[in-house]
This record gives C-alpha cells, structure tokens and sequence, in this order.
C-alpha cells in the first residue's frame, strides 16, 4: 500500500473488505460500521495508520469486515488491550469497539479507569442493552421486567444508568449517537478520534432480533442531536459541550427524549502518557525504544 | 569451605533489614562473600521476621540453619532464636536484665557453650541523645566487633550515606564508636574470625533477585512494564518504577492482573517490548490473556514469582509449585516457552532471552521465579552487557519488504516452522487482522475444518521448531555420574554449595540444571539418568513437578524425590543430611 496522498483519500473503498457481513437484517452494526468508516476517511486516516481492536459480541463481527490494522480481542477486555496499544505507540489513533454486556458487566473496572486514567484512545460503546451474540441475554443495560432469554420473568435489578455512572468518573469526552444517524455518527467519531484523551462513545444501537424495547423506530422517535442550531432544528438543542453539569443532565435524563451528540468535551486534561513524569521530553515512542540497554550505570548503587 | 552466618531478627519496621543490608555492604566490601536470605510475615508492624547472611571467603549460595551469631532487636528472639544457634555460638540482644526462667533453655546454654551479650542500647542513645534507629548502627557496630573488623570500614559506609548532613554523620560515628567499646568491655576477647578475606568480592554487586530481573528487562529493551502489587512479584514492579525516570520506561501499577497482561499484550502487538508480573494467584487471572496470545501470535512475556498456594497460601514465603501451571495454564493448545531464573545472574540473562524467544516464535513465554530467587541478597559480578543480542525474528519493517507483504502472510501455515511474518500498526503495508478467534491467514474469520486443521498445525509446529533451538539443561559434574540430581529454579545455589562440601566432594555426583522448562530437551538427562545409579529431582512442591513434566517429555520414571513443600528453602545442612541419606539408601 502506498503513502496515502493527503489530497487523494484514503477513500472508502480503502477501507472495504472482501468478507460479506454477517449481521441481521437491521443490524444497527451496519450504521455504526458506516460511520467508523467514514470517520477515518474524514480524518485522512490511512488503514496502515491506525489500530482498531475489537471486543467479543456482534460489533466483533466487524472486525473482518474493514481494512486497517485490527485485534480482535476477549470478552471485556478491550480497553485495557487497546491502552496497552496507544500507550506503546502515541502516534497511531488507537479505537476501541466493545458493547454493553462487556462494559458494564465482565469489563466495568476496565471502562472505570480507563475514563479515569485519559489515555488517548476511543471507546465505541455499541449499545444494543442486550448480549446480541449469546442469543439475547439481558445486559446490565437491558430494561428492567423485559422478559430475556435466560431471565424468562425480566431482571430482578434495576437498569444501570451508564450516563450516570459515567458522568461520575469525571470523563473528558462523552457522545452519544444512534445507529439510524450516520452522518451524526460520523461527526461524533470524528471529534472523538482527534480527541486528546480517552473519548466515551455511547452507539444506541437497533438489535432486531433481541431488543424489542428500544427498537430503530424508538430510537427514531426518541433521539434528538443536542449540538444542532436551534434556529434551524426543529427538535435541537443548542448545547455547549462545555457544561460539564448540563452535559451531564441532559445524557441522564431519557425519559421522554434522548439527548444525542458531543455531549461532553473538555481538552483541557492531559492524556495519561502525557501526564507520565518519566516521559517528559521523549522525542520517541516505547515501539522506537526496543534495543539492547547498556545497565552498567545503574549498578553503582549496588557496590 | 569456611563459612559463617550471622541471623538478626526482631518484630518488622524495627530495622532487621536495615542492619542485614548494612552488614552485608561492610562484609562484601571487605572481601566476603554474602548470601542473603529474609524471612517476614504478611503483615506491615510486628510479627518476627528475619535477615540471616552467610559469608565466606568462597562462594556461598546458600543459608544454613544453625548459624554463629544471632542478634534479635526484641525479647521474643532471644527464646524463639536462641535454638538457630549452633555451639559456641553468640546472641546478641539488648533486653536489660534478660534472664532464661525456662530450664530447658538453660541447659542448652550451657551444653553448647552459647556465649550472652547484652547490648545496653538504650542507655547508650539516651547518652548520645540520638534517637532509636541510630540503634540499628550501634547494632551494627557490635557484630562488626564480634567479627573483628575494624570501625574504619564502618566509618565508609555511613558517610556515604549521611556525609551530606554533618550533625547526622557525627552521631553515626559516636554510635560506631559506642558499640565497639561496649562490647570490648561487656565480652573482652569474644569475637568470631572470619576467614581471611579475598579482595575479589569487593567489586561485585550486592544485588536481589528482582533487582536484578529489574536490571534484565531494562537491558532487554523493555519499555513498557504493567503489573498488580502482589507478593513476592511486587518488588520487581517497586524497582522498575523506581528506576522509571531514568529508563523512561512507561510503568503502569494497573487496575488488575487481567488488566496488566492485556496492556502487556496490547503493546507487544503494537511493537514495543512489554513484560508483567505476578504471583500465582494473579497469573490465574492471566491465563485467558494468555491463550490468546498463543492464538493471535503475540509477543507476550509474563513472569511469575511463585509462592505457596493454593489460595492465598503463604504470601511472604516460597515455592516451586507453579511449573505445572506454567506449562497447562490457559484454554486449549497453543505453544508457549517456559522458563525459570536461579539467581540474580540468571534473573539478568535470560531477560533477554525470554524477548527474543517470544519474538522470533511469536508466543508467550513465562518466566518463573519464586520467592527465594526473588528476594535473596546475591553477591554478583558486574553483569556483561556484551552478551545479549537483540532478536526480532521475522518481524518486517524494510519498506521494500513490507509492500511486498499481502494480509494473507500474517498468519500463513506454509511459513517455516510455522513461524509467519509479523509487522506492526503503522507500517506502510497491507493490514491484517490479530485475530481471537480461529483464523484465514489474514486474520478473517475462518471455521472451515481445513483451515482450523492448518492454523493449529501451523501454530503448533512452532514448539518443535522451539525445541530444538532451546539450549540443553545445564550439566556439572563427572561425564558418568553415580548419582545424577535434577532441578530446577532457586534451589540451584544451595545445591551447588552442598555438591562442594566435603561429604559430597569425593562421591560421584553430577548436577542437571534446567533453565528452559517447556518444551523440554531430554537427551542428556536421558543419557545421564540411564547409565546413573540413581536419578534424585530436588524440587520446592509436593509432586515432584519437574519429575512429573520429564516423565511426560520422555517416559523415564526412575527417580527418587527430594522434595520440600513447607514455604522454606532448602538450607545447606537439611540438603546435604538428605543428599547423603540418599546415597545410603
């Protein structure tokens, strides 16, 4: 592949892949796919110059499915991988893509620290509040007493409010999207990827086959793009992705309309390898840094 | 050999360690050499704990467990020490009016001619009015009498630490001088003589077995270290972190074991070097992750520093009973390299050489240590840094090469030795995909049965190829031994120390040693065990693992166990008593 010319491409078709996908019929992986796409093509990304990893679930289909640098990881785990990757080479944009099961259930204590530490990397939160892959299990996320495969009489708990939780732990970038909106999607990740830390990306995502609360249609009913000009919208809102608290209320509160958008965004928190004392001043990253070490200066102290 | 051991103990944060590392400095430096071994409890105050050094003029590797001079900090080690004491030996303590009400206790004083010495330390602070830890260089002070050493050496050693802050250094002195004269004038004429010194020691390091390993992976061009604090694996992450404004190295204490050996993962795959570490327990934790790098081809290196499970176990002591966890841990079949370090020159070396094997094989490779080699004071020669060489193995990062590269050669069964080119994110080339589950060979999903064959096959055929590039076990002694000992990890130096005692010296012995512990190279053991006597495996666990792992590599069961499983080393009396009733048998 050839150094990709900054006045031609990458284009879309740079990012295709042979493999045909293997979603259901409304899969809202379709539109997230899309806009992922369109995000780097945006960006004038270059498939050689980015790494996309992968959690287990239906978005992990995905993962054949587009070109670039890819891993296809375990269940749960894909933020701490994909910190491991960005903090190895700070130059190549390091995206991650998991769902709701991974992160509010196996993985939670990864997605805490992860917000909490700001490593420069994208999180896209395919939230389809269900297991998709697992045949239709409910998710920490899934809506209380909606009879599940596995949990015949609904959950017993109530609804985790991932906004809430989220907000919590003082993230530096939040953005929701909705599968149905590509073009929202698209601007969401491509803020996201130029972001300076770690960027939360909650995708409600239409799950025809298992969620039949939060359908396409629900969803298109009840999102709304929170960033648009309220003089030209008629359903927008205006919103300073500034405001930490009204960021923070309009992300929690979905019970009559869904606030969608750059919800949150401050840039003025550094990254983790930024904040790393030790690294002040390298002009290398770790992956440049791999050589044979002459330890002889530091064995005086052992005379 | 000549050899000498002093142990002091007393409750922990009371400056056992403080006075064992002092006097182990002065000694090396006056050309002895030291071997240091700590024991302590899973606790932060209190407990008993202990700092015992051997010295010799001669190498010494191991702890034995009658020893000259006991110096306890408390009362509690005047009666639980007062036994560690071979004959003629001396306590030393400092409990005012200190009297053995049990009869027992008296009578063993008296049978083995243990000689008393009650140190007046807190009269002779009060006098100084310094404050309680200059008691631990009054202490000091008094062993290096008892030794018959002089202040002079002592007078070094504390001005290179507090030279900078005269008041301090004053007093440091008068605490030296206070010590020598009370113990000319409470015990006149009670000193032990150490053998004559051999000026050699003075240039080596006194060096720990994670200080070391530390050193190892920074030489090896690590430079990205994640891990979790637990016992005996966290010093190594203390050292590295330490060390992480001069090496630059990115260190991250993360949130957990899983998430420690994922960020390792994920930084190998982008291309650096990244290691983690842990105890057995936090390698549980692991073992998914490490699956998937045997299917995904990562680079991976994760260390383990055993001590005794299962559970929690015994935290703060030792073991050798994860070599069967080293080797089965993780989900189906994947190649893997396991390894285990002896000491602090191994803990340096094989650093290295576990990044290379993980690189050129593209597979996980785990380093066992256990908590004896981890912990314990060696004295060592400056290291070579001459030896390592750097070994990528197939990793393409030529321009010309990499725009020849297609996606498919990323995972290609056809690669010899199922050794496929790698290359990383970034690269100017066609991009593949690593991919978790069963593969194409550009990393597409892939569950047709030809290609699961091939994939497995193509994965697997690097552990034949490993095998055979894998060094032999170490060998010493004579070419036909008698009696062939086989082993494995920390036991080596106290195995080495007996094999040089007198009642061994003349028997014909021979030691196999192995570093490399899976794949296993069996020729010469099978050759040295077939025309030996008998074949002895000298092993820290219950089962015998090693024996147990030969056994599976080469069908041989002929072999008698020596085995220990209590949280303690071997020490040099227990193993030679239990070497020669071998040999009777």
């Amino acid at each position: 592949m050839k150094k990709s010319d900054s006045s031609a491409g990458p284009f879309m078709h740079d990012f295709a892949s042979p493999n045909p996908c293997t979603w259901c019929d409304g899969c809202g992986d379709y539109g997230i796919w899309t806009a992922a796409k369109r995000a780097l093509v945006t960006l004038k990304i270059a498939p050689s110059q980015v790494l996309l990893c992968y959690d287990v679930g239906c978005h992990g289909n995905m993962s054949d499915k587009i070109g670039g640098y890819r891993m296809h990881g375990l269940h749960g785990r894909v933020i701490p991988l994909a910190a491991g990757a960005a903090l190895a080479n700070p130059a190549i944009p390091v995206i991650a893509f998991g769902g709701d099961g991974a992160s509010f259930s196996e993985g939670v204590g990864h997605l805490v620290h992860g917000i909490r530490s700001n490593y420069r990397m994208t999180f896209v939160m395919h939230n389809n509040a269900n297991y998709g892959l697992t045949t239709g299990q409910a998710s920490a996320l899934t809506w209380q007493n909606q009879p599940m495969n596995s949990s015949p009489n609904g959950i017993p708990e109530e609804t985790l409010n991932s906004m809430d939780f989220v907000f919590s732990l003082k993230p530096t970038f939040v953005a929701r999207g909705w599968s149905g909106d590509i073009a929202q999607m698209t601007r969401i990740l491509t803020a996201a990827i130029r972001h300076r830390g770690f960027a939360y990306v909650d995708m409600l995502q239409a799950c025809p086959s298992y969620n039949k609360f939060a359908t396409h249609e629900w969803l298109m009913q009840h999102c709304y793009d929170v960033n648009a000009d309220p003089s030209t919208s008629l359903r927008a809102g205006g919103h300073d992705p500034k405001d930490f608290a009204k960021a923070r209320s309009l992300a929690v509160d979905t019970q009559n309309r869904v606030a969608t958008g750059i919800l949150y965004q401050t840039e003025d928190v550094p990254a983790f390898h930024e904040r790393l004392k030790a690294r002040e001043g390298a002009v290398t990253t770790p992956v440049e840094e791999v050589k044979i070490v002459d330890t002889t200066q530091w064995e005086r102290v052992f005379l | 050999m000549p050899r000498l051991a002093i142990k002091i103990v007393g409750a922990q944060g009371q400056g056992v360690n403080s006075v064992g590392e002092m006097c182990a400095k002065g000694l090396k430096r006056s050309g002895y050499c030291v071997f240091g071994y700590r024991e302590y409890m899973s606790l932060i105050r209190g407990g008993h704990s202990s700092y015992q050094l051997d010295i010799s003029a001669e190498p010494v590797r191991s702890s034995v467990t009658s020893v000259d001079i006991v110096v306890t900090f408390n009362h509690h080690g005047i009666e639980k020490n007062l036994r560690d004491l071979k004959k003629g030996g001396i306590l030393l303590h400092q409990t005012p009016q200190w009297k053995f009400r049990n009869a027992d206790d008296q009578a063993f004083i008296a049978e083995q001619g243990i000689r008393l010495i009650e140190l007046p330390t807190e009269a002779i602070l009060k006098k100084l009015k310094a404050k309680p830890i200059l008691g631990n260089v009054l202490i000091t002070a008094a062993v290096w009498s008892l030794l018959g050493q002089s202040q002079e050496q002592l007078h070094a050693l504390v001005r290179e630490q507090f030279g900078h802050k005269k008041d301090l250094l004053d007093l440091n002195l008068a605490c030296i001088a206070e010590g020598f004269a009370a113990c000319n004038s409470i015990a006149p004429g009670v000193t032990l003589a150490l053998p004559k010194a051999d000026l050699q020691w003075k240039d080596h390091l006194l060096i720990t077995g994670s200080q070391a390993m530390g050193l190892g992976l920074i030489h090896a061009g690590c430079r990205l270290f994640a891990g979790y604090p637990m016992t005996p694996s966290s010093p190594l992450l203390t050292f590295i972190a330490d060390m992480q404004n001069e090496t630059k190295m990115v260190v991250k204490q993360a949130e957990d074991e899983i998430t420690a050996a994922q960020m390792m993962t994920g930084a190998m795959h982008m291309g650096t070097r990244a290691a983690t570490a842990t105890s057995g327990g936090g390698f549980d934790l692991m073992t998914e992750t490490l699956s998937l790098t045997g299917v995904t081809e990562t680079p991976a290196v994760f260390i383990i520093a055993q001590r005794p499970g299962p559970g929690t176990g015994l935290p703060t002591w030792t073991a050798q009973g994860d070599l069967l966890l080293a080797v089965g841990s993780g989900h189906g079949e994947f190649p893997r390299l396991v390894l285990a370090v002896s000491d602090a020159q191994d803990a340096f070396d094989l650093m290295p050489q576990a990044f290379n094997f993980a690189e050129e094989f593209q597979i996980p490779v785990i380093v066992l240590t256990d908590k004896h080699a981890a912990e314990a004071l060696f004295t060592q020669p400056s290291f070579d840094q001459k030896r390592a060489v750097l070994k990528r193995g197939r990793l393409v990062t030529d321009p010309k090469e990499l725009e020849k590269l297609a996606s498919a050669d990323r995972y290609d069964p056809a690669a010899p030795d199922g050794i496929s080119k790698r290359w990383l994110p970034g690269s100017e080339a066609a991009t593949y995909l690593a991919q978790g589950y069963e593969h194409a060979p550009d990393g597409s999903f892939d569950e047709t049965p030809a290609n699961a064959r091939a994939q497995m096959e193509k994965r697997l055929k690097k552990m034949e190829a490993l095998k055979k590039t894998l060094p032999e076990p170490l060998y010493i002694g004579p070419k036909n031994p008698e009696t062939l000992i086989v082993s494995w990890g920390s036991n080596r130096g106290v195995i080495l120390d007996v094999l040089e005692s007198s009642a061994c010296k003349k028997r014909s012995i021979g030691y196999l040693h192995y570093q490399y512990l899976w794949p296993l190279r069996t020729e010469a053991f099978e050759m040295l065990s077939r025309t030996a006597k008998r074949t002895v495996f000298v092993e820290c666990n219950h089962g015998g693992q090693l024996a147990s792992l030969l056994k599976l590599a080469c069908g041989r069961d002929v072999t008698q166990r020596i085995l220990t499983f209590d949280g303690r080393p071997f020490f040099y009396e227990e193993l030679c008593d239990r070497i020669l009733s071998v040999l009777q048998s």
